[in-house]
């Protein structure tokens, strides 16, 4: 299928000077250059970004005496106890499976909901439907943070205090906004003569919804899914504040426990934080593609 | 809610529909036929779909999302403590104490100048990265990745590493500036209400700017390469391809990551939390931090709540005259669009 | 939940009181298993701070030994980190829900949940016993004549100094007066030693300077009356900031110290447990804390109490501090105060004395201390002529923060003495 792209490309630039590239040798050295200086600089960005991972994982090795003496090297001593330690202690595995669970729980919530309301905005049109859509979008100017009060106390009054709901529904709901402008975005995308083509099929508005929108949109659902992993998995006051039992405590809050714990094991909690980002790196790497498959979409070849 | 009147978005007459032509729904006619009592039929299934199809949503979003807002809404005009229900009426005196407190405009200055930092560097930084990770080169896809995994990582986590390594004197940072001779200047980091802003930034693009690279790179890609061949052929060096081709066509991309950074800026929370606080004296304090600090420290909660009323208009307001104004239609689609979708 | 009707009347039974109108906890869990079981089965919840040693050997093992003794009864213990707890707190008070047995320093957040109903009144049930304890120990938790909350620890803030550094730069006596500690100050630093080390991010060790400085300049009667007129902007309080900044001015404090926290690796306690710097004012917990982060200072670590202030009508023996405490919710069972009442035994006391981190609040719990530094911490205590609640603590929370927060502009050389009086007059006046 080809859409048009909205706009043309302003081809008046044509008249810019510049005449015929550079001679073929210059050309190639000059390229040669650029690719080099265009390579140090990703090398030097990424050196950034793993120096403060790797700090944290080689310091977890080493033993929060060596820490403030040996600061950069490998560790003289290593400790592999810091991490042995933490792999074999229950409540890091229950963690681990609660922040799972209810990450899992909160995108499969956040986008079955969105899609249908998503589906609704992009295919009808109905009196009051940018009004309805604009008070979905309100939720992306409210932050969680502000929030937490009156919802807390929401929250005890459905009686989903120390209950996996408590924490889900709420992340589901602050959620939507964001995942209802993709979705309506992807869904707005797909041309209509196909829902035409479903509908004179005798498919239903729900069957051309379930059999053939879902199943195209699957790089936006799988980005918006990630993207509800990554924030539930990341949050940390509601599950705080909503989570009484420490059994039901996802990472987050274990590592704020276990800092104040083992304030004076600097090492420690460094293993535990690198243990704690493990699991969400490695879920990266393996969703990386589904979710830069999905906000590249377009781009690829459908 | 309004579903008075349905209209599918086949039928073709629809009079409500806003659409640029050109687009997708705006298609063909409805599946012929008589359209007196089947279009009639139609349209109560096409209501009962509507309706069936929201009110999950609207149920969810209401009770968790908008009772709680219209709640602080609420208690923003009460001198309360939050405990029991609130009985000291004061009208919009919390607001006028609120324009009157020195922290909070300087969360307003702090929030202005994260903005401008962010949006000035850190966006035309990830930008630059995607164009770079836009070319063909060697492990790029391991760099794109690489880029991002900070965002995946967890406020809190991010948190307590960086406070690690900006501790003054034996961090990490401290011992990378004596490597190169930089010691003797005594940053402190975190601890310095001169260079606590900046220090948090640094940490704030460590985490962000992958976010935005890769908005800015699904963007790139769904700009027609024979777009730029032809610009290329008729002559034009790689910037002025960049500033005349790349840039206006990535403009959607452009408005919506700015528009994002700014909201979350505004909302800055749980980063500040966990590494300075708000301190020192307030230096790296927003407007999320001092709420909090009203409402859970200090226990004067319709005051934190008109904090949070406050904050809650100026993203508001800022949407609207955004959406008005620059964003216009491209809000939506801009993140996933199918253009150039072959 | 079929068992709720079950677990209602148990409850009742077991409060001795009517109109309990939710019997099950519901953040506090207080799922109850007790499935026909015998009637008098009790679940009590615990909520503390014990996430550190040695309270996180000792309140386990404390909460067992009360079961082993009174089958029926099941504590359930939520140890939270402090700021965790503090925040949870404010929640579930925001609810009106507390668990049953809540950790409390006392003071004003006690009050703000007094005042919301949320807190039993003990003070019948604690009167056969609560004269076995110190009467300063329980100060904190007495409110309108009331008792709301029992004692686990006491203590005071002093200055817990570094011998070895001290000699170093010359310092004969520890001081005495407050123109004697700038002075050792002044020698420390020409000695090229750090004199203080300070938590500026966590603004609580901070406070307690100008608290100090106000109660030897004023008098803790002084306090006293400022916290019933809600007028600071009196004499000992600017001048507390005048004596405070003359210290500042000599930029005592370790580099980064805005930064700083207290129980980390870097922080205050291990800056005085590594030898790094001279002194820092701390309470009672001071030494456990400084064992924790680091190597420990072992018999060069000594105790003086705050310097007095030339023409200050407090007297030295005038003390600052405060404890730990465990208030009951208002529809806890009989069993949580008997469980309290346990819990400030002597033996109990004992074994927290003896463990360094606590001192003593039952009497005839002294002779476990063995500590000399905390030997002269609890006689200056016990023999104190008038004792003043942490600031931050004693006023209502709005207060009290304000008072942190304007302190630690102070330190930082970002408010004057007169402007720190008038904010947290402000503050009190608006409450």
């Amino acid at each position: 299928m080809t859409l048009s792209p909205p706009r043309r490309p302003p081809r008046h630039r044509a008249d810019r000077p510049g005449g015929r590239p550079a001679g073929r040798l210059t050309g190639r050295t000059a390229a040669r250059v650029r690719g080099l200086s265009m390579h140090a600089l990703i090398w030097i960005v990424g050196a950034l970004i793993v120096v403060p991972l790797l700090y944290g994982l080689l310091s977890g090795f080493k033993s929060t005496s060596e820490l403030s003496t040996n600061p950069f090297g490998l560790p003289e001593d290593w400790v592999p106890e810091n991490y042995t330690g933490l792999l074999g202690s229950g409540s890091f595995w229950r963690q681990i499976f609660n922040s799972t669970f209810i990450a899992a729980a909160t995108a499969l919530v956040t986008v079955a909901v969105s899609a249908l309301a998503a589906y609704v905005f992009a295919r009808f049109a109905f009196r009051g439907r940018e009004l309805v859509f604009t008070f979905f979008t309100i939720g992306l100017m409210f932050p969680f943070a502000v929030a937490v009060l009156p919802l807390f106390l929401m929250l005890r009054a459905l009686d989903l205090l120390d209950n996996p709901l408590g924490v889900i529904l709420p992340q589901a709901a602050f959620g939507l906004p964001m995942t209802i402008i993709i979705l309506r975005g992807f869904f707005r995308t797909i041309p209509g003569e196909l829902e035409e083509a479903a509908i004179i099929d005798g498919c239903s508005a729900f069957g051309f919804f379930w059999r053939i929108l879902l199943p195209m949109a699957r790089p936006a659902l799988a980005t918006v899914s990630v993207l509800a992993i990554v924030t539930s998995w990341n949050n940390f006051f509601l599950p705080l504040l909503v989570f009484t039992e420490p059994d039901w405590w996802t990472i987050p809050v274990g590592v704020q426990q276990f800092k104040g714990q083992y304030a004076e094991d600097t090492a420690r909690i460094l293993a535990y934080v690198v243990l704690a980002m493990a699991p969400a790196l490695a879920f990266y790497s393996v969703a990386e593609r589904q979710l830069i498959g999905g906000l590249t979409a377009g781009a690829t070849k459908g | 809610m309004a579903h008075s009147a349905f209209k599918n978005s086949a039928v073709k007459d629809s009079a409500l529909e806003k659409r640029p032509a050109g687009k997708a729904t705006a298609a063909g006619p409805a599946g012929g036929g008589p359209r007196g009592r089947t279009a009639r039929r139609r349209r109560l299934v096409d209501s009962v779909t509507i309706a069936a199809f929201l009110s999950p949503a609207m149920l969810l979003f209401a009770l968790l999302v908008l009772v709680p807002i219209l709640y602080a809404l609420y208690t923003s005009l009460f001198k309360w403590g939050g405990f029991g229900a609130p009985e000291n009426f004061v009208g919009l005196e919390n607001f006028r104490t609120l324009f009157k407190d020195e922290v909070f405009l300087g969360d307003l200055w702090r929030g202005f100048v994260l903005i401008a930092l962010s949006v000035g560097i850190q966006l035309p930084f990830a930008l630059s990265m995607a164009v770079l990770l836009n070319q063909k080169l060697r492990g790029r896809a391991f760099y794109r990745l690489l880029f991002f995994a900070p965002y995946v990582l967890s406020e809190v986590i991010t948190g307590v590493l960086f406070t690690m390594i900006f501790a003054p004197d034996s961090g990490l940072a401290d011992h990378a500036l004596d490597l190169v001779g930089l010691g003797d200047l005594g940053i402190t980091w975190f601890a310095d209400s001169s260079t606590v802003l900046v220090t948090l930034f640094l940490v704030m693009t460590w985490k962000y700017f992958g976010f935005h690279m890769i908005l800015y790179m699904a963007g790139l890609q769904s700009i027609p390469r024979d777009v730029l061949e032809a610009a290329a052929i008729d002559g034009a060096s790689a910037w002025q391809r960049f500033r005349h081709v790349t840039l206006p066509l990535l403009g959607p991309t452009i408005r919506i990551s700015v528009f994002l950074s700014i909201i979350g800026a505004i909302q800055l929370f749980d980063l500040v939390w966990v590494i300075t606080a708000g301190g020192p004296v307030h230096a790296s304090e927003t407007m999320a931090i001092t709420m909090f600090q009203f409402g859970f420290k200090r226990y004067q909660v319709g005051y934190a709540s008109a904090i949070s009323v406050v904050m809650f208009l100026i993203c508001f307001v800022f949407a609207l005259v955004y959406q008005r104004y620059v964003l216009r239609r491209d809000l939506e689609g801009a993140v996933t669009s199918m253009r150039g979708r072959r | 939940m079929g068992t709720e009707p079950l677990s209602r009347r148990s409850f009742l039974a077991a409060a001795g009181l009517a109109g309990i109108s939710v019997p099950v906890l519901g953040a506090c869990g207080g799922d109850s298993d007790d499935s026909g079981g015998s009637g008098k089965k009790v679940t009590i919840e615990w909520w503390n701070i014990a996430t550190t040693e040695p309270g996180r050997t000792l309140w386990p093992q404390a909460a067992k030994a009360y079961e082993a003794a009174h089958p029926n009864v099941q504590i359930k213990m939520t140890s939270l980190e402090n700021d965790a707890y503090k925040s949870k707190m404010t929640a579930q008070t925001a609810s009106g829900k507390l668990p049953d047995i809540f950790h409390t320093w006392g003071g004003g957040v006690l009050e703000q949940q007094v005042e919301a109903g949320l807190v039993k009144d003990i003070t019948g049930g604690v009167a056969p016993w609560i004269g076995n304890l110190s009467p300063i120990s329980v100060q904190p938790y007495q409110l309108g004549g009331k008792t709301y909350a029992v004692p686990y620890d006491i203590g005071m803030v002093g200055f817990w100094y570094n011998k070895a550094l001290f000699a170093k730069a010359g310092i004969k006596a520890p001081p005495a007066t407050w123109a004697e500690l700038l002075d050792a100050v002044r020698k420390l630093k020409s000695a090229g030693v750090t004199p203080i080390a300070l938590a500026g991010k966590e603004k609580w060790p901070g406070h307690y300077y100008w608290s100090y400085l106000a109660i030897r300049i004023g008098g803790v009667a002084a306090l006293k009356q400022a916290a019933e007129t809600k007028d600071f902007s009196g004499a000992p309080f600017v001048q507390a900031g005048q004596r405070l900044k003359e210290l500042v001015d000599l930029a005592p404090f370790q580099n980064g110290f805005q930064g700083a926290s207290y129980p980390t690796t870097d922080g205050q306690a291990a800056q005085m447990s590594n030898g790094k710097t001279a002194m820092e004012l701390m309470g009672q917990w001071a030494p456990n804390v400084q064992k924790e982060m680091g190597k420990g200072l072992g018999d060069d670590l000594g105790f003086f109490p705050f310097p007095t202030v030339a023409g200050g009508s407090g007297a030295a023996t005038e003390v600052f501090g405060g404890g730990g405490g465990n208030a009951l919710s208002k529809d806890a069972p009989a069993e949580a105060l008997d469980f309290l009442k346990f819990f400030a035994s002597v033996e109990n006391d004992r074994k927290r004395v003896a463990s360094k981190a606590f001192l003593p609040i039952a009497k005839g719990a002294e002779s476990a201390i063995t500590d000399p530094n905390l030997k002269t911490v609890s006689q200056t205590l016990n023999n104190a002529t008038g004792f003043q609640l942490f600031l931050d603590q004693a006023f209502p929370p709005a207060v009290g923060q304000e008072v942190n927060d304007q302190v630690a502009a102070l330190v930082a050389s970002k408010a004057t003495p007169e402007q720190v009086a008038q904010a947290i007059t402000k503050t009190a006046k608006s409450q």
